[in-house]
């Protein structure tokens, strides 16, 4: 329980997302599920649909698509961030560091359309 | 590309939720590793839309779906996301057809009301605005209707 206590205060000051616009503030516009088994989609799809209409050769996306696209970012966001996670404990560290996830880029296959493009 | 996939980024404050929950206790992470999290994110975000795309090219569609999304996931060799995708996909629907049900109950019962109101109507004849007349009488029960 200290840990759970330990992580909401940690989770305060990390806070720096105010020079973001207000988004940062409604994660959740779809309306919030009770079931934390159920809850759906906690990246924003308004966000997710201005990326899939940056693309010149998209005409339309349906809402089903632009949902699993959102749900696909945080498996993504979760897959790497634990892959830059085992480089990070091979070095002993307790904070993932921006050459972890350069490492576990160049490390795993999957990961190789991420190349180049983060800089 | 002439957008640049940084202008379009994700919430710093989710980005970081997902990253702790996935993490174990007492795993922190430094701000820089954070937004280029951010915009692997993003990156993905446009890649996958594209493949996706394709697919729906190739079925002669106009329209991104669902299952051009799960194509592009596998094309993407992202294949352990297919399955829960799909479960995720699955809960969406049900959620979708229950607020599309609950919605047309709420349709049905504000007709009924109409209908019983009829005689009191004298003024207005096509009165979408039902709220203000019934709010004086059932205030109670067409409190959640909000248009």
């Amino acid at each position: 329980m200290a840990a759970a206590v330990a992580a909401a205060a940690g989770s305060g000051p990390a806070r720096e997302e105010d020079s973001s616009a207000g988004e940062a503030a409604a994660p959740q516009p779809q309306a919030p599920t009770s079931t934390p088994g159920a809850r759906l989609s906690r990246l924003p799809l308004a966000r997710v649909k201005a990326l899939v209409k940056a693309d010149p050769d998209v005409t339309l996306a349906g809402q089903e698509a632009i949902f699993i696209l959102a749900r696909a970012a945080e498996l993504f966001v979760e897959t790497i961030a634990k892959d830059a996670y085992c480089c990070a404990q091979q070095g002993k560290r307790k904070t993932l560091q921006r050459r972890d996830l350069d490492n576990a880029i160049e490390a795993v296959d999957e990961f190789a359309f991420l190349e180049g493009t983060l800089d | 590309m002439a957008e640049r996939p940084e202008d379009l980024n994700l919430p710093n404050a989710v980005i970081t939720r997902i990253i702790k929950e996935a993490l174990p206790e007492g795993v922190n992470i430094s701000k820089e590793a954070r937004s280029a999290i951010s915009r692997a994110a993003s990156v993905f975000v446009l890649y996958a839309t594209s493949c996706a795309n394709n697919f729906a090219m190739k079925g002669k569609r106009k329209t991104l779906n669902a299952s051009d999304v799960l194509s592009a996931m596998e094309e993407m060799e992202f294949q352990r996301f297919v399955t829960p995708l799909k479960e995720a996909l699955e809960a969406y629907r049900r959620e979708q057809k229950g607020k599309k049900e609950a919605s047309e109950q709420k349709k049905k019962d504000k007709d009924k009301k109409t209908d019983s109101e009829e005689q009191d109507k004298s003024r207005d004849e096509d009165n979408d605005e039902d709220e203000e007349r019934l709010e004086e009488e059932e205030q109670n029960e067409e409190e959640d209707v909000d248009n």
